[in-house]
């Protein structure tokens, strides 16, 4: 499951870079992957966005390499959604950093990407597992 | 939301960039310190640290556009891009501006005096809440009127102030009182009769003492107060300060003064009061009548103050209902009301005139903008041509079309922004004058006015809209057109001298064609006003004038009765025919063409509805002393004017309307159901009401025993105008020297009605010459660059033989056809504008054939003159130079 989720994400992440035209629509596709692995990683509680690059790295043992810059306008754009909020504070290292949290909108966003793709990707496992 | 928090990003462009460095900068040193922690050399763990990130730079600047309006940079950069293209060429620019401030000029400054005298709201705190109430009857209507139709009655009033919901008060003022204010020398002022909570609804206190309370207006004549203005306070009192207590005299009635009102109080007319009493003193201040009593007659406006959070509909609602309930006393009547928020001039009549003059004018200073958009889209179309080569590069790229024409609009919406932001500049710093100088061109004895036209939100917004407009205008079809283009063509840049001919050249053509026909329009209309003025002080009114002196003086308000008017009038008429010089006094109700009327409603025998009159009152010799003779039957006896016999003598075109083809000597007509007149005379049309009319049903009276105390006074003499005048002057003081008289020649009259003419020709006259120096500088432009454009052909043509008077022919004719038929246009379009301005002023013969031909001649040969010039150029190219051209 975490295998096929990491090949999706890095296809559409090369054929995005490939093809100038359709970047929009296929960057849209990986945008959406992205945004819900933020709400994901944010779901037990604040963090800075190095917490949430290492959160992803960490939970999907690995596998999932986010380009860890690309991360930032994800979280600057679903904070201006109103998806996330976002606070000023304090790292563990006392630095300051911008801790983001998930707002009501945001948790409720969360709630329906997972239900989204755990049924595509029960149906594209069922079609995969056909022989 | 999303918004709201990219506004305040914007706000904070800098702090944002800051924690955007910070949180970047944080990442990067965590990953660094986990690679160290990993075992990676201090550089080492560094470079990792920013492989595994990626550009920040680029990612910055995602962040910091997903935080921006996108639409709001580019149209930061589209400026800042116009802007340079405007700056590398200032000569184009310059003349764009400036045609562009002065068509965006002259609009917002007529529109600043129109605003000014009947948009803005009164002058008064919270005037949003204050509305105006007018009456408007329709069906069966009986009803006297004085001053105008939709005015209140006494008990009207009192009826509408007591059954409303929607007002914290209601206030009633009669506006057109004119009183004599007694003393030394005695002086007409214009005042006003008003409820006691006047001041009080229009929150307005007093600079001195106190306004009216409620028990001043408790009983008719009980209470004789009056409240001053500051300005007569100061100006006839000294300022005395204290003045509250003493009495003045009004009318020759006496009034204690209570207060002085705040120094730049008026009231609610543009025409400021002198002095407030009380209503209920009506009777004192005009003793011939007795208005509280007549429940019919329309003599008050009523203004009210809306309880607040009530609207102008619910307002509406409310008095509608007590009008409705009105109406149940007078059977086939209903009334409507005209409920607005209070402005000067707001009554309906005053309105429709206002209206109407300012339209005209509008309309006029409308076109002026539209021939200097027409110039402007001229000058970018040529400018466009010559950026043909850039735009072609920038579309075969692969920029969108929408793209390049916005960044045009962008251009010209500067260009319109900066000739508006000019244009206005000089219109508000010339605004003043002007008004003080069409004050100033006011007849003597009209009343003095204030004109407030300091810009407020409705000209800002007007000339925001207005510059935005203008931009759009002149810019979109140049900048469509100029996208529009084959790009092989124009990349290669050969365009030049074929293509370049038949592109843009149609409507280039077009647009000097529109500017040629509305030039003409405005250029006609001036001149028929122009010729207008000239014919209405040459023209003969159809009545003698010459000789002859006015005496305008008012008995009734200072107390005359009949027999005492009567006595009054028999002594005077006799002092002054005693005058060294006078050969003939008589006596009129109204002086001709004094702007005074006087209407009844007269039934003709036969039908049953009355038919609306004007008419005079006048001595029997009234008619020879003017020089209006008669065309059939006679005029009145000495013994008919004594005895009020009912005979009357109506004009030629009463006789012809009312009884064509029969003779109208002994026909009746009726007054009421009592009273018949025999028509015993029928007089030659003249233009004696009305100047340039001789159509209107009127007749005239016979000047009877019971008229004498409203007659005034023609004297014919031989002696000079001031030596008469002096003389009845004399004779007036000696008999009564509490009386005001307006002596003046009969002449004098013309004057006032020449005035809105006058005017109207001067500022169309300027107008004109605006429009015709824009469109001059339009045909020379184009013709210009049409030259330049086709310097090679010309000089192909000149190299293969061609002479010089070929190719100027040759040029002059492609250069004159838009003109000529723009001006066919033109004349076409002016007949149609020349029947509306005859409706409106005075004087206008809609087919003056020297307007029609003399303009039509002046234009073409000032756009010939202007199409010249650069044809000349155009002969003197040198083959060798052009051909090389490029």
């Amino acid at each position: 499951m975490a295998a096929l989720k990491s090949l999706w994400v890095s296809a559409a992440a090369n054929e995005a870079k490939e093809s100038g035209h359709d970047m929009e629509k296929e960057g849209d596709l990986m945008q959406g992957t992205l945004d819900m692995l933020v709400l994901k990683a944010l779901a037990r509680g604040a963090k800075h966005g190095y917490g949430v690059a290492e959160w992803i790295h960490e939970s999907s043992n690995d596998v999932l390499h986010v380009e860890e810059g690309a991360l930032y306008p994800a979280l600057h754009r679903l904070e201006l959604k109103g998806l996330l909020a976002a606070e000023w504070g304090t790292s563990e290292n006392n630095r300051r950093a911008k801790y983001y949290s998930l707002t009501a909108a945001g948790r409720k966003k969360l709630a329906e990407e997972a239900e989204y793709w755990r049924r595509m990707s029960g149906a594209i496992a069922r079609v995969m597992q056909t022989a | 939301m999303n918004y709201w928090m990219r506004l305040k990003a914007l706000l904070k462009r800098k702090q944002l960039d800051l924690d955007l460095e910070d949180e970047l900068a944080f990442h990067l040193a965590m990953r660094e310190a986990k690679n160290r922690e990993r075992g990676m050399a201090g550089q080492q763990a560094r470079y990792a640290a920013r492989r595994r990130f990626g550009n920040v730079t680029r990612i910055k600047e995602i962040c910091r556009e997903s935080w921006s309006f996108t639409s709001l940079e580019t149209t930061w950069r589209d400026l800042r891009y116009g802007a340079r293209a405007l700056a590398k060429n200032p000569g184009f620019t310059a003349v764009a501006v400036l045609a562009t401030a002065l068509g965006i000029g002259v609009n917002t400054g007529i529109f600043s005096l129109l605003n000014g005298v009947a948009l803005k709201l009164l002058p008064v705190p919270r005037a949003e809440q204050i509305v105006s109430i007018d009456q408007i009857f329709h069906g069966k209507v009986r009803r006297n009127v004085h001053g105008e139709p939709g005015l209140f009655s006494y008990a009207e009033y009192k009826n509408y102030r007591e059954n409303n919901h929607t007002f914290s008060g209601l206030l009633a003022y009669a506006p057109f009182l004119e009183a004599t204010l007694g003393g030394e020398s005695p002086k007409q002022v214009t005042g006003a009769e008003t409820s006691c909570n006047f001041f009080e609804v229009l929150g307005e206190r007093p600079a001195l003492g106190r306004t009216f309370v409620d028990s001043d207006c408790r009983a008719p004549s009980a209470s004789p107060v009056v409240v001053l203005s500051d300005d007569l306070w100061r100006n006839r009192f000294g300022a005395d300060p204290s003045i509250v207590g003493k009495t003045v005299s009004l009318n020759r009635a006496k009034f204690v003064v209570i207060g002085v009102a705040a120094r730049a109080f008026g009231g609610p007319d543009p025409w400021p009061s002198a002095f407030w009493a009380p209503v209920t003193m009506q009777k004192a201040l005009e003793p011939d009548r007795d208005f509280l009593e007549e429940d019919n007659t329309g003599w008050l406006a009523l203004l009210g103050r809306m309880r607040p959070g009530v609207s102008l509909e619910e307002v509406r609602a409310d008095l509608g209902v007590i009008a409705g309930q009105i109406d149940q006393e007078h059977l086939g009547r209903t009334t409507t009301l005209a409920i607005h928020r209070a402005t000067f001039l707001g009554r309906p009549e005053e309105r429709t005139v206002v209206f109407k003059i300012g339209g005209v004018v509008l309309a006029a200073v409308g076109l002026v903008l539209l021939i200097a958009c027409a110039n402007v889209a001229n000058l970018l179309l040529a400018r466009a041509s010559s950026r043909q080569k850039e735009i072609a590069i920038r579309l075969s790229i692969g920029g969108s079309r929408w793209r390049i024409v916005r960044q045009l609009l962008t251009e010209s919406l500067l260009i319109a922004f900066l000739g508006g932001t000019l244009g206005s500049l000089i219109a508000f710093w010339s605004l003043e004058g002007i008004a003080r100088s069409v004050l100033a061109h006011l007849p003597l004895d009209a009343p003095q006015l204030v004109w407030d036209v300091s810009p407020d939100l409705h000209v800002w917004g007007y000339l925001l809209a207005l510059t935005a407009i203008t931009g759009i205008v002149f810019g979109l079809a140049p900048a469509l057109h100029a996208t529009r283009q084959d790009l092989s063509t124009a990349v290669k840049g050969d365009g030049g001298a074929v293509a370049g001919k038949a592109r843009g050249g149609t409507l280039r053509s077009t647009l000097v064609g529109v500017q040629v026909a509305i030039c003409m329009v405005l250029l006609i209309a001036a001149g028929l006003l122009m010729r207008g003025l000239y014919l209405a002080q040459t023209v003969d009114p159809g009545f003698e004038m010459k000789g002859i002196t006015q005496a305008r003086f008012d008995l009734p308000s200072q107390g005359y009765s009949e027999e005492k008017a009567k006595a009054f009038q028999r002594e005077m008429v006799a002092r002054v025919a005693a005058l060294p010089g006078v050969d003939e006094v008589e006596q009129a109700r109204v002086t001709p063409l004094s702007h005074q009327f006087v209407g009844t409603g007269l039934t003709v025998g036969g039908e049953t509805a009355a038919r609306a009159f004007e008419y005079n009152v006048v001595s029997p010799g009234f008619f020879a002393v003017l020089g209006m003779p008669l065309v059939r039957g006679r005029t009145f006896t000495e013994e008919e004017a004594r005895a009020d016999a009912p005979v009357l003598v109506v004009t030629e075109f009463t006789a012809r309307r009312l009884w064509p083809g029969q003779d109208a000597i002994g026909k009746t007509l009726r007054e009421g159901e009592k009273k018949d007149y025999q028509v015993v005379g029928v007089l030659r049309d003249s233009e004696a009401s009305h100047l340039g009319h001789t159509d209107g049903l009127f007749f005239y009276l016979p000047a009877g025993p019971k008229e004498q105390d409203r007659l005034q006074l023609l004297v014919h003499s031989k002696s000079s105008d001031a030596t008469t005048a002096k003389g009845i002057r004399e004779t007036m003081r000696a008999l009564d020297p509490d009386l005001i008289v307006g002596v003046s020649k009969l002449a004098d009259n013309l004057e006032a009605w020449r005035i809105p003419s006058r005017i109207v020709a001067a500022l169309s006259g300027v107008l004109g010459a605006l429009a015709l120096l824009l469109a001059s500088i339009g045909v020379h432009a184009v013709v210009s660059y049409g030259v330049s454009q086709r310097t090679r052909e010309i000089g192909i043509r000149m190299a293969l033989g061609a002479d010089g008077r070929e190719v100027m022919r040759l040029v002059l004719r492609q250069a004159l056809r838009p003109v000529v038929v723009g001006s066919v246009f033109g004349i076409i379009g002016c007949a149609a504008v020349s029947q509306v301005l005859s409706d409106v002023l005075y004087g206008i013969g809609s087919h003056d054939p020297i307007a029609f031909v003399g303009v039509p001649l002046l234009l073409l040969g000032v756009a010939f003159l202007a199409s010249y010039i650069p044809a000349r150029r155009a002969v003197r190219v040198d083959p060798v130079v052009a051909l090389r051209y490029e």
